[in-house]
């Protein structure tokens, strides 16, 4: 166990439309990145209840991304205002219960911008490698 | 199949020849999934979208008694359309299908890592599984079309959608801001290849729309607001003359919303000398008959052009794209110049005369004595103004050499750009762009009219420079879209809506306040006060159950339950698999 | 349905209600899907056996690198499957007379051999047949039986047996358990009433051993672009797998050479082919993306880099930047073999820097531009329709009315219409349906 090199595990929230899409295009783009983040799609990035982003976390997530339309450009015309509001609740929760706020992370992605998302997820991993991995997943001793 | 009988999930691997297989071994993915839970059937084929592919799921659905499918394979933005309809026509509800993207997500963004990837797409499956296993059927909807379609811009895309669904005997209202019809094709001279006058274009065009009682024109109007789905949008339109608000059904809409020519503000000294002009601007001046050099009124004798101003600008955001029409436009109107002028010399980059009859354009100008010359991308031209006039400067790259040449005329070619308000019409009508700005088609290969957003298709420059052949060529295609809709008379919705438990509902209106589209509401049953939902204006978002503090909204096929299995499916594996294995 | 009973049923089709499409790629089939979505019939005629034309073989598509096959499989589903679209295959339209609202078209069903009603396409019947010949399909570098199909995605999903080149030994017969063969099949002609037509007869490839000098046909590594694709295709003959003709082994540096038979006056074809430099840097990309290890140079001679649809600049960026394609300004002038190696050396001036250069390549590919197919004169002149100088079909007002003829009820899309990309096909394809339900809605009356 203690030899194994620390894979982060990602919960990656993202809207069908925007950052979905974006995804999409770093593939179709052949742009490589870490293995890390797992997507699930939804259908707005209003739709991520801060209640799934802490189970995501007790159940031992590294990380979560939270990535809808840039403000202003959401396909439900309003929906990502709700996720920026929730988001800063989030923040304060996680450090409210000693969890590294950099864990979760907020991206705006566009169907267009398959480099910010690639990016986006290679920084964070690089972010959580450095972390090491979450206190609650039990992997963090040797 | 009822939503109580246990799921029997079928999961069916893709190679994609070897997009997905020469990465991900689909065959150990196939052999792992057959072990997760409520799985009845895991297997591989090559290309699962094939007609043998779809077959195989068919056949397994009927032979296995499947009642849920997960198809691991590319992005469902490409195909969940086409195995919703397979597992349908098995007889299983199109919602208890779902889809893994091994493609787009695993195999072409983790080439290098065919282990890593292999065990990222076993956890994406397993989530998929997870999530199917708790996928309901849902009553699949259809709503009537309002036989009315809405085409905004008045440019020739415009035109051509509104004349051929009018034509065609259906009405079309079409709306434009300005006071004209013809937009930015009724600022030029002549067309290539076969120089037709571009006013006889709009002529034929404007006049035939005018004439034509299924068309209504509103001129210098804009649509204010934009409401509902596929098939019965409503829509208000404003007159800014009159400051008058019509309101109007439609069922369907084309957006034609062109470009604008870019103002090269900081390029090659324009706006430092009357005489460096856009190519836009030495077109409307030949429309309104010579050309004439600004600064003295006198025909030019010495003119350059130079090319890709505003286009092909690697790195520069919204500039980045060929804009398609220049090249062929530019050496038109040099060869036409070079009957009057002593000299007229061309800077470019490419010559991407590529159409049909762009070549003879092309090899008219050279056969007039047009002097071509390509400049050096990373050295561009250099112009500087003085007293006597203006002075070009730059590198030859064909024959090494520095050159100079002093145009009494310096024309621009410069870039077609989204046009001014393309942010609101994106907003309106819920559109997302490309990189280079314009609006983004459905697909960029095969579906290039339809949008993302049902109903809804684009037409002409709005999705991305081009010139006036290929932009009625698609304004054509996008009103055939609008026509099968409208004469269909129906079409189906998406099923996937929120709805309340009345019993947990607190009437909090905290999915008042979330919901963007006015669809909940508090209402009084039986005394109680609880939150409804009128599905008709639901867009299916999921802001108002993430939000609701009781849990008292079911957003269907998207619900909590179904999103923490995901997460679940993922994480405890985790825990048993020691988190990444290497 | 028998065949007996669907060429009865085709011969008392009602003209208003009904067009004809001639042509089975992705422009004849769009506009087949957009006339027959609007409640119309359509009879679809294709030529070959399957559905699906030109992009039905590539491997990927620019500028995305979709594969092909992905995202053209499901629209062969749905015309096969549209109730309103009578497919067609191995037919040709042999007469065509009448006018908008009342065309009557003949069209010469060849004989399959094989019962489109009885085949279910199982293959069994393949194993048995004695005859192997080159298969049209793989650009003739796969092998194929007497009896085929020219793909997997065959659609209709219905073999099909060359007549020339089968020695009626009945080994398939027998062992088709359906009893769907039938050897003694005759050619059929029905006459088939329609209300408009719209042609989208494709394109031919231009032949690029009309260009002894650059060695097409004489040195086995010097390849065309379709060869190419078929090559890298996973269904290909060599399930993927990039190799050099000569002697099996993955080239270690590739030239791809830009507009042969595009741009050239003496060959007969003046015009830009509008596709070769997208499918060139596509190819150029694939090569690099397939062996990344073992591909260290890939190099593009070209005259102009002609990037100007959605994306295409951008795509163009990225194979410098990101795959490290070299793109070299010329037209090249020889190529020779070196017998030793089979290697290919390219002479060629880099028209910006002056420099003559020499480069060995271990694979060369030809991009070939494209050329009207020789039946589109044929059908022209049935339909009494004019052809440009390129040989195309005239347009009169291509900035108002980019897909009529000047025959009324007669459309055109695609490349029939001169060269297009996918996209813009699927465009016209569109085009061409909406205007042809003009006059079918209004019965023909123009």
């Amino acid at each position: 166990m203690s030899k194994k090199i620390f894979d982060p595990n990602i919960v990656a929230f993202t809207c069908n439309w925007c950052s979905y899409g974006g995804a999409d295009l770093a593939g179709i783009s052949r742009i490589q990145y870490p293995t890390s983040a797992k997507v699930i799609r939804l259908m707005c990035s209003g739709r991520v209840d801060p209640v799934m982003v802490l189970e995501a976390f007790k159940n031992g997530a590294d990380g979560v991304i939270v990535s809808g339309c840039h403000i202003g450009d959401c396909h439900y015309s309003t929906g990502n205002y709700r996720t920026q509001v929730r988001f800063q609740a989030l923040q304060t929760a996680l450090e409210s219960i000693g969890m590294d706020p950099q864990r979760l992370r907020l991206l705006w992605a566009s169907a267009s911008e398959g480099q910010q998302w690639a990016e986006a997820i290679t920084e964070m991993t690089e972010q959580i490698k450095k972390l090491g991995p979450s206190p609650i997943s039990g992997r963090g001793k040797k | 199949m009822g939503s109580g009988e246990s799921p029997k999930v079928g999961v069916f691997v893709c190679h994609c020849g070897h997009n997905i297989a020469g990465t991900v071994n689909v065959e150990h993915v196939a052999e792992l999934a057959s072990e997760f839970p409520n799985v009845e059937l895991s297997t591989h084929f090559m290309f699962m979208c094939s007609d043998s592919g779809q077959a195989l799921i068919r056949e397994k659905i009927e032979e296995l008694g499947l009642n849920r499918v997960v198809v691991a394979s590319c992005s469902p933005r490409m195909h969940e359309p086409t195995f919703r309809k397979v597992v349908e026509e098995a007889g299983l509800n199109r919602y208890c299908f779902e889809q893994v993207n091994l493609r787009e997500h695993v195999s072409w963004c983790h080439m290098k890592e065919p282990e890593a990837a292999t065990q990222k797409a076993r956890d994406l499956v397993r989530m998929s599984v997870a999530r199917a296993s708790l996928l309901e059927p849902l009553e699949v909807k259809t709503v009537s079309v309002e036989p009315h379609a809405l085409v905004v811009g008045g440019g020739v895309s415009g035109l051509r959608a509104a004349l051929d669904i009018g034509d065609r005997g259906f009405r079309a209202t079409l709306v434009e801001r300005t006071g004209n019809l013809g937009g930015n094709l009724a600022k030029l001279s002549t067309l290539y290849p076969n120089n037709e006058p571009a006013k006889d274009v709009v002529d034929r065009m404007s006049l035939a729309a005018e004439a034509s009682e299924n068309v209504t024109i509103l001129l210098n109007s804009e649509v204010t607001n934009f409401d509902g789905h596929i098939g019965n949008f409503e829509v208000t339109v404003k007159n800014n003359v009159t400051e008058e608000e019509s309101e109007m059904k439609v069922g369907t809409v084309i957006v034609a919303t062109g470009f604008d020519p870019f103002e090269p503000i900081g390029y090659y000294g324009y706006g430092d000398s009357p005489d460096i002009i856009t190519l836009s601007a030495l077109e409307e001046m030949k429309r309104d008959g010579t050309v004439l050099r600004p600064s003295t009124a006198q025909p030019p004798k010495n003119v350059a052009f130079i090319s890709c101003v505003g286009s092909r600008e690697e790195g520069v955001k919204g500039h980045e794209h060929c804009s398609r029409y220049c090249c062929t436009a530019m050496a038109k109107v040099a060869a036409e110049l070079r009957e009057e002028a002593d000299e007229v010399l061309m800077l470019y980059d490419d010559i991407r005369t590529f159409g049909k009859g762009h070549e003879d354009v092309h090899r008219r100008a050279r056969q007039e004595h047009v002097i071509f010359s390509k400049y050096n991308k990373k050295k561009k031209p250099a112009v500087k103004i003085n007293d006597s006039g203006i002075m070009l400067k730059w590198n030859d790259v064909l024959s090494g050499e520095n050159c100079e040449f002093r145009p009494d005329m310096l024309v621009l070619a410069n870039a077609m750009v989204p046009p001014e308000g393309a942010d609101e019409v994106a907003k309106i009508f819920s559109l997302t762009r490309s990189a280079d700005g314009f609006f983004n088609e459905e697909h960029i290969k095969l579906a290039p009219l339809t949008t993302h957003t049902a109903g809804i298709m684009i037409a002409g420059a709005a999705q991305s420079a081009k010139s006036a052949t290929d932009s009625t060529t698609q304004a054509s295609g996008a009103a055939a879209k609008a026509v099968s809709l409208i004469a269909r008379g129906e079409v189906e919705i998406e099923s996937t809506v929120a709805s309340v438990i009345d019993e947990l509902c607190s009437a909090c209106h905290t999915c008042v306040t979330a919901c963007p589209y006015g669809a909940t509401s508090i209402e009084a049953t039986k005394g109680v006060e609880v939150a409804r939902v009128t599905e008709a204006k639901c867009h299916g978002c999921g802001t108002c159950a993430a939000g609701c503090p009781s849990g008292a909204i079911v957003m269907r096929h998207s619900t909590d339950d179904q999103i923490s299995s995901m997460i679940a499916a993922l994480l405890s594996s985790a825990f048993v698999h020691g988190g990444g294995e290497k | 349905m028998t065949e007996a009973e669907k060429l009865a049923t085709l011969s008392q089709m009602s003209p208003t209600q009904t067009a004809l499409v001639i042509g089975g790629g992705v422009s004849g089939m769009q506009a087949s899907l957009d006339l027959a979505d609007q409640g119309f019939n359509v009879v679809l005629v294709e030529k070959t056996p399957s559905i699906g034309g030109a992009m039905a073989m590539l491997d990927k598509t620019f500028p995305t690198l979709d594969c092909s096959a992905c995202i053209l499989t499901p629209k062969l589903s749905e015309v096969a499957r549209h109730p309103n679209i009578e497919l067609l295959t191995y037919s040709e339209v042999t007469g065509i007379s009448g006018q908008a609202g009342n065309f009557k078209v003949k069209v010469l069903r060849k004989a399959r051999k094989v019962l489109e009603d009885k085949c279910s396409g199982c293959g069994d019947c393949v194993e048995h047949c004695p005859i192997e010949i080159p298969n049209e399909f793989d650009q003739g570098l796969g092998f194929r039986r007497a009896v085929y199909v020219g793909f997997p995605q065959n659609t209709p999903l219905v073999y099909t047996i060359d007549d020339e080149n089968c020695i009626k030994c009945e080994m398939c017969v027998k062992a088709c358990e359906r009893e769907a063969i039938d050897l003694a099949m005759k050619d059929e002609e029905v006459e088939i009433p329609v209300g408009a037509i719209v042609v989208a007869t494709g394109f031919e490839l231009f032949d690029v051993s009309k260009y002894p000098r650059l060695g097409y046909g004489e040195y086995k590594n010097v390849i065309n672009a379709l060869e190419y694709e078929r090559l890298i295709n996973a269904a290909g003959p060599t399930a993927g797998h990039l190799l050099r003709m000569s002697d099996g082994k993955i080239p270690k540096s590739i030239g791809f050479v830009q507009c042969v038979g595009a741009r050239d006056v003496t060959n007969q074809v003046p015009y830009c082919a509008r596709v070769c430099c997208m499918y060139g840097i596509k190819n150029a990309v694939m090569a690099k993306e397939l062996q990344p290890d073992n591909v260290k140079n890939v190099t593009v001679y070209y005259a102009d880099i002609r990037a100007y649809g959605k994306g295409f600049e951008e795509f163009y960026n990225m194979a410098q930047t990101r795959f490290g394609i070299e793109f070299i300004r010329g037209r090249v002038g020889e190529v020779a073999e070196n017998p030793k190696t089979r290697n290919i050396e390219i002479r060629v001036e880099n028209t910006e820097t002056g420099e003559y250069l020499q480069h060995e390549h271990e694979l060369v590919v030809l991009c070939p531009g494209i050329l009207p197919p020789k039946e589109l004169r044929v059908i022209a002149s049935e339909l009494g329709v004019d052809v440009d100088s390129d040989g195309y079909l005239f347009v009169e007002h291509p900035a108002s009315n980019p897909v009529d003829t000047k025959v009324p009820g007669v459309f055109v899309c695609g490349c029939a219409e001169g060269p297009k990309d996918i996209p813009d096909s699927v465009a016209a394809g569109s085009a061409a349906a909406m205007r042809a339900s003009i006059t079918l809605a209004k019965g023909g009356e123009v």
